[in-house]
């Protein structure tokens, strides 16, 4: 690892000041900027804690939506009671990620910011239509979740800006992740799929899909969900909702797997998930 | 009831408690005063010739206090790569430094100028004549040349087999094979026993296939670590985390040109070692030469990422087998040829391709085995080396057999399986062996006879054999004024061995297990002993530790024969204490009153000796059945039950040898479902454990082991190795249940969800 000045501000503006100069990282719960200064693929000469800064973290429930703050651990938005009744595919997000040991240290903003196509939380927020609140020094703003990804580690975010919260608004009422993978814990995901619908009368209201590691950004599988929206949930509807979000994503070959797999693991997988959701949206 | 009473049982280990509370001191945690940081400087290229090597910037960094190359090597060995180097990571230079990252810094400045060359991954592309020649020599009788004896183009593929287009691209390769010569070929073996042809026209059912087997790491969890000190007067000592501390004092005075007693090795807790911890070259050679170019300790410890890139692991293979029975269940004829990828040496275990033979009568065999030249690091022993390989392509297509003559597979093995007195093919008859003893523990243990499977689901049995190995050791025991035992020897301790030397002599000196310790000594200090590998310890050392032992029994009985007056017929040793046997007024001395006794003797104080090389082993089997439950939209297996059957001879300590069954099938569970070295163009591409995946607690069921106790002749107790034969079957148990769940034969390893995909894709399903 390489030598590098270490802060622990106690205010956001104070982090986002040291944030703004060249060369600088955020430490949040270590797993992953610990990891990439240690392979050198990381060489930050000002390191900056976010661990001393009040306010940061914790689950908080406001008549329908929930904030998530960006330094709680993902063992905590895990086994919160309101994430996994309400936002069920992020509460199985986060449970998929590493060990209880990772989790324990890992932060949900963490796992957004660091911007890997295939982490866990992201599909998750992706279904709950969550705003990610964003401070600076210039001040406040806040953007949607599917808009804050522009390629793999590359997000909106500018010198100095730090997300503070996660906004999910009104839950969906049935939702479900599944993580395709070959070990059962401690496996990163070869592709991530998630599902959020709302049923009325056996109608699909709305219908959302999140897909992880299926392209350069995590997205969301637009067509499929306009498929399904206003239609009754059928094998066959389910099967083409399938079939088109596989064709909507542009996923790559590496040594995990080839994109021909991944694709056709988010047809099966998206059928599924969407099966999943909906027996929770009908319990 | 055991007529024994310490040995059988199952005991703490010795180092239990040092382990749980991480007193014991392992390769890196030995730090003496002045120690300075090595790192091996290494290719960049899986294939180049190197131009030049410019030191010059990387003299100049604070801190530095050696950079050596090939040129500081005073023997001429080979330590580091001179003009051509042949993988990614291979050594050029190491650098000595007060500090870590000033050794790793300085190691990125030495400039490599390299040429790159083509580079050749894969065995079948390595022997055609296009291929890059690793070691240039292309002369008839060269090293790379050899004339095809391989029945290559006479086996024919079996259409009717399933495949994944990958083997069948390999086997149409293999069949229109252009030429008569293989190149890149470092070693071959051939075996031949009857008349393969005749045994195949006599067969009604003629079964062949290509099975495909990864090149996997042992990921013992400790990396290699070694730390030298060279002293004034030309002493070396080196802490070394080895499997075998006399082969490593031999191999650095055989490279360095040191004389063998200017060497002490001292062998330090180990992480593990599968067989992968005999090199002497890996970081014990450049941590001597650093230390005797700086005149201070270095330690040379290598990274995760190094010992993928640059460790000695399992050699890959690519086996084509035939295999030829009678309707009613007589397996009449078995050839294989086999490439094994040995990297850029030679060394990978080709004899082991005659482990295809299994335990069954096979009148006639026929085996053609090749070691081939890739650009990858050479490769060393793991677990059994060489066996699981061939036992996976033996046992899938045992079950393929079996199913085209409609004969259950567990009763088509038991009725092929070698019985005592049946001619060996090596001379010599048959030993007793449990084989079906095994075998139908296993089956009755899985509950194999009334097996149900839904829907996906399926059971997978196999077979292994393994014998262990013998080598020299030597052991001596005291006996102290309190009545305590103490034991010192030099072998190395990775499965429980000390334990089980331990209770050997607890046994036979009547004492608690508690009041026996039992020191390792180094180099300098212990007599001789065998390397730790190849399931040798407790045969040998066992062995050694009773003869020890007797010795010392002798001992007691003539003081005490002194003590009490008596013949040294009538006296006996028990619980600890010698009786005056059927004496009319019972008499007794105990041990540590004798101890006390004995320093005042012309015979002095009790101290036994045993000392051991060879005695003909005898072979174990591991048996194991698997159930398991495919989703055949995802590809994943779920493992339901794992039950694994040995036979150990003797279980002197049943929970250790527990410990080695249920880690073996692990292991051999691992690689047939994820383990998997990669490369690509450039070299290793997986060299950490996040693409290199290893199984957690979470992916199996407890394995449920079963011993089986066959004694062997000659083993301590009866007893046999049992660290190597429970990896052997279990590539072929799990292949095989897939094959029952899902109705497709997979032959290339690993088993992952995207090859079940294709496969049953491929199938229309
Ligand atoms: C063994 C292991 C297993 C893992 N398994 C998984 C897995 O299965 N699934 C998975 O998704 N991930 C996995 N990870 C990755 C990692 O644990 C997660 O991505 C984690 O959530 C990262 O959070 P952190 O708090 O540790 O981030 P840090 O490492 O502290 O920071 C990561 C990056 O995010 C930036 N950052 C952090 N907080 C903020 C913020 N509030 N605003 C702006 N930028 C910020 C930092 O500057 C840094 O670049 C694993 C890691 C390890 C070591």
């Amino acid at each position: 690892m390489k030598s590098f000045e270490f802060y622990e501000p106690t205010t956001l503006a104070e982090a986002s000041r040291l944030f703004a100069e060249e060369h600088a990282q955020l430490l949040a719960g270590g797993t992953d900027i610990i990891i990439g200064m240690k392979a050198y693929t990381e060489t930050p000469e000002t390191v900056i804690s976010l661990q001393k800064i009040p306010g940061l973290a914790g689950i908080t429930t406001d008549g329908d939506s929930i904030s998530i703050g960006a330094m709680t651990k993902v063992r905590e938005v895990e086994l919160s009671g309101d994430i996994q009744q309400h936002h069920t595919a992020l509460a199985e997000g986060a449970s998929e990620i590493g060990s209880i040991q990772i989790r324990n240290l890992a932060t949900i903003g963490g796992n957004i910011a660091h911007a890997s196509p295939a982490a866990d939380t992201v599909a998750g927020l992706l279904v709950a239509d969550a705003q990610v609140d964003i401070a600076s020094a210039d001040g406040e703003r806040s953007v949607p979740i599917d808009e804050l990804f522009t390629g793999p580690g590359q997000t909106v975010l500018t010198p100095g800006e730090i997300i503070t919260r996660f906004r999910l608004p009104k839950p969906a009422s049935g939702s479900h992740y599944i993580k395709h993978k070959i070990r059962e814990v401690m496996d990163l995901a070869f592709i991530g799929v998630a599902a959020a619908v709302n049923l009325d009368n056996g109608t699909i209201t709305d219908a959302r899909i999140g897909l992880a590691a299926v392209a350069p950004t995590p997205i969301r599988a637009t067509a499929a969900e306009d498929l399904l929206k206003g239609n009754a949930p059928t094998p066959a509807l389910l099967e083409q909702a399938g079939e088109t979000a596989a064709a909507g994503c542009s996923p790559i070959s590496d040594l995990r797997c080839s994109a021909e797999h991944r694709r056709e693991m988010v047809d099966v997988l998206t059928r599924r998930t969407l099966q999943y959701a909906l027996e929770r949206a009908r319990a | 009831m055991s007529e024994y009473t310490v040995v059988g049982q199952t005991v703490a280990r010795v180092d239990a408690v040092e382990k749980v509370t991480g007193a014991a001191q392992y390769g890196a945690d030995i730090h003496p005063p002045g120690m300075l940081y090595g790192k091996i400087v290494r290719s960049k290229h899986a294939h180049a010739n190197i131009r030049s090597i410019d030191t010059s910037e990387a003299e100049k960094l604070p801190g530095v206090r050696a950079i050596i190359t090939q040129d500081d090597v005073p023997s001429g060995r080979r330590v580091f790569a001179t003009d051509k180097v042949l993988y990614l990571g291979e050594p050029l230079a190491a650098v000595a430094a007060t500090d870590p990252d000033i050794a790793e810094e300085a190691a990125e400045r030495i400039k490599i100028d390299y040429e790159v060359l083509p580079v050749v991954q894969d065995v079948i592309e390595a022997i055609k004549p296009s291929a890059p020649r690793l070691h240039g020599d292309d002369t008839k009788d060269g090293p790379n040349r050899r004339e095809i004896s391989g029945q290559i183009r006479t086996l024919s593929r079996d259409k009717e087999n399933d495949h994944s287009d990958e083997i069948s691209k390999l086997e149409a390769e293999l069949e229109a094979y252009p030429d008569e010569v293989y190149y890149n070929i470092s070693a071959e073996s051939h075996t031949e026993a009857g008349d393969v042809e005749k045994g195949f026209a006599a067969s009604d059912v003629v079964v062949e296939d290509t099975y495909v087997i990864p090149r996997v790491h042992q990921t013992y969890m400790e990396p290699h670590v070694s730390v030298a000190s060279a002293d004034s007067s030309g002493k070396v000592t080196v802490w070394a985390s080895t499997q075998g501390p006399f082969a490593i004092r031999s191999g650095i005075a055989g490279t360095l040109g040191i004389p063998l007693t200017q060497i002490n090795v001292i062998g330090t807790t180990m992480g593990g070692g599968f067989g992968g911890r005999f090199g002497v070259i890996i970081t014990h050679v450049p941590a001597v030469l650093l230390s005797q170019k700086t005149g201070r300790p270095v330690r040379v410890q290598m990274t995760r990422e190094e010992e993928f890139t640059d460790g000695r692991p399992a050699p890959g293979c690519v086996i084509k087998l035939k295999t030829g029975a009678t309707n009613d269940g007589q397996i009449l004829a078995r050839e294989a040829l086999a490439f094994w990828d040995s990297g850029s040496v030679s060394g990978a275990s080709i004899g082991s391709t005659i482990r295809v033979r299994g335990v069954y009568k096979i009148p006639n065999l026929k085996v053609d085995a090749y070691g081939v030249h890739t650009n990858k690091s050479g490769t060393a022993a793991y677990r059994a080396p060489g066996a699981p390989q061939a036992i996976f392509a033996g046992e899938s297509q045992l079950d393929e057999i079996a199913e085209r003559i409609g004969m259950d597979p567990v009763k088509f093995r038991l009725m092929n399986m070698r019985e005592e007195g049946d001619a060996v093919p090596a001379g010599g008859s048959e030993p007793k062996v449990g084989y079906k003893e095994t075998l139908e523990a296993v089956a009755d243990a899985a509950g194999w006879w009334n097996r149900e499977a839904d829907e996906n689901q399926g059971w997978g049995v196999a077979v292994g054999d393994w014998t262990n190995g013998c080598g020299p050791g030597g052991v001596y025991v005291s006996v102290h004024e309190d009545g305590s035992v103490r034991i010192f020897h030099g072998s190395m301790d990775i499965t429980g061995t000390d334990t089980a030397i331990s209770q050997i002599i607890a046994e036979i000196l009547t004492v608690p297990y508690e009041s026996v310790t039992i020191r390792r000594g180094d180099t300098d200090s212990a007599p001789y002993s065998t390397g730790s590998g190849g399931s040798v310890v407790t045969f040998t050392m066992g062995n050694t530790a009773k003869l020890a032992a007797e010795d010392a029994h002798r001992r007691i009985l003539e003081l005490a024969s002194e003590r009490l007056n008596t013949n040294v017929d009538d006296l006996e040793l028990k619980d600890g204490a010698v009786h005056i046997i059927s004496a009319e007024q019972p008499k007794s001395i105990s041990l540590g009153e004798l101890a006390a006794y004995s320093l005042s003797t012309t015979g002095g104080p009790i101290v036994g000796k045993g000392s051991f090389a060879r005695q003909a082993s005898t072979p174990a089997l591991a048996a194991q059945i698997a159930k398991v439950e495919v989703d055949p939209g995802t590809g994943r297996t779920r493992v339901l039950k794992l039950v694994a059957s040995q036979d150990v001879g003797f279980a002197i300590n049943p929970m250790a040898v527990e410990g080695q069954i249920e880690g073996g099938t692990v292991q051999g569970y691992a690689w047939a479902m994820m383990e998997e070295m990669q490369y690509g163009e450039g070299g290793n591409i997986n060299p950490g454990f996040v693409d290199y995946r290893v199984p957690t607690s979470a992916d199996l069921p407890t394995v449920e082991s079963v011993i089986v106790e066959v004694p062997a002749p000659n083993g301590p107790y009866g007893a046999k190795g049992v660290g190597e034969p429970p990896i052997t079957p279990t590539l072929a148990t799990m292949a095989n249940a897939v094959k029952d769940a899902i109705g497709i034969r997979i032959t290339e390893l690993p088993i992952k969800p995207e090859k079940v995909v294709d496969a049953l894709k491929s199938n229309g399903r």
